[in-house]
């Protein structure tokens, strides 16, 4: 589990003093019901698809996880090896929970579920980054996406 | 556009002050809880997408208060059967072992495959014995080149390893039962020759010229739980080929 407390000292210590972003703005947007919502997933997984081409480092840009994409079909490609990926090769609701929504919006607890769904790969440097999510947040407007999951690892 | 972000280091994300964030208290790897625990798993999504129904914010920063219950032990879960390692030998002297290992672990992975209908194995695009050739390449102390084209022989070799590890990791989880990822960890670095390949191998590289060749051996290939002690990297460069170098 990831209580500090229970981590290594000097392992907890690395991860509470790990140096981020320092935002100058606190965005808060409000919608519609969540029954009315249309989600997507952006996840920093670093998730590609077999046989594309794989983030190779610390790439900013993202990876489009396209519709009609299938379990087999995902790879994870994240630079780090300090987590655990055993649960995903089990079942990729673990990191891209694409089956609940699905299921959430089949009984009309959201509205539905997006086209397209996106990675990164989290260990990339956050201003390099920045540009990719702009252009992402368009892309997400463009298919009427109303709420967007943030997943990490 | 409306957000919500699953948190798992709290630190982290206090600092990063996000709209909305939901923390879980899950291991690395897992945002939403354990795998093939849909209901489990449901209580996580909805529980971060309520937050998106908050009328006032930022920031939201709550707890989910349930622990993953796939992180316990499972006492019935038995490792393959595998001949013991031989740690004493030098790093060339496991690539026998591990080309057997592939071999000895094929059933169970094909059983994996069947029961789940996927495989994490394939940023190499490779097949399982030409993963284990070209790490042997390397436990020889050559720099083999990349038989593709788009991978530099460094980015071959950290993805053959991220194969070698799943593909080891499924097989073992085919046996019965339901193990954490600790148990399945502790046995791959503990008892197979593909985790002594990938840590004699940290231990070589790191011995390289090349600094890009340390910084993939010191950060990529094994985790630092699984780091030998300093006794045991002793042990290792005591019966080890010497340092490695590019083109050797």
């Amino acid at each position: 589990m990831v209580r500090l407390a229970d981590l290594p000292p000097a392992q907890a210590q690395r991860l509470a003093a790990f140096d981020c972003p320092n935002f100058t703005t606190e965005p808060w947007v409000t919608g519609p019901p969540l029954s009315q919502r249309r989600v997507a997933i952006v996840s920093s997984a670093g998730l590609v698809l077999r046989g594309g081409v794989p983030f190779r480092g610390r790439d900013p840009d993202y990876h489009t996880i396209p519709p009609g994409t299938r379990p087999e079909d995902l790879l994870i490609n994240h630079v780090s090896i300090n987590f655990d990926r055993t649960g995903f090769q089990e079942d990729w609701n673990v990191l891209f929970p694409i089956d609940r929504l699905n299921e959430l919006a089949a009984e009309g607890t959201i509205g539905s579920v997006a086209d397209i769904h996106y990675s990164f790969m989290g260990a990339a440097e956050p201003d390099l980054i920045e540009p990719h999510a702009r252009e992402l947040a368009g892309r997400l407007k463009q298919d009427e996406v109303s709420a967007v999951l943030l997943a990490p690892v | 556009m409306a957000t919500v972000a699953i948190s798992l280091i709290r630190p982290q994300t206090e600092k990063t002050r996000p709209p909305r964030a939901l923390w879980v208290p899950f291991q690395l790897g897992r945002p939403f809880g354990p795998p093939a625990e849909p209901a489990f798993q449901r209580r996580v999504v909805l529980a971060a997408l309520r937050l998106l129904e908050r009328p006032a914010g930022p920031v939201i920063i709550e707890d989910f208060p349930d622990d993953d219950p796939r992180e316990k032990a499972d006492p019935s879960w038995r490792p393959p059967a595998l001949p013991a390692v031989l740690a004493d030998r030098p790093p060339s002297g496991l690539t026998a072992q591990l080309d057997a290992e592939i071999l000895l672990l094929a059933d169970l992975h094909r059983r994996w495959i069947a029961e789940h209908r996927r495989t994490a194995v394939g940023l190499s695009g490779l097949s399982m014995q030409e993963i284990g050739g070209y790490i042997d390449e390397w436990l020889h102390g050559r720099e083999p080149p990349s038989p593709n084209d788009g991978f530099s022989p460094l980015l071959l070799l950290r993805f053959t390893a991220d194969d070698l590890k799943a593909y080891c990791l499924e097989a073992g989880a085919a046996q019965p039962g339901k193990p954490s990822s600790r148990q399945l960890y502790d046995w791959f670095w503990k008892a197979t020759a593909a985790g002594s390949a990938l840590l004699a191998l940290r231990h070589m590289l790191l011995a390289s010229d090349s600094e890009r060749v340390k910084l993939i051996a010191g950060n990529f290939l094994v985790p630092p739980p699984y780091v030998p002690s300093t006794a045991r990297v002793a042990t290792i460069a005591a019966t080890s080929m010497g340092p490695w170098q590019p083109g050797q």
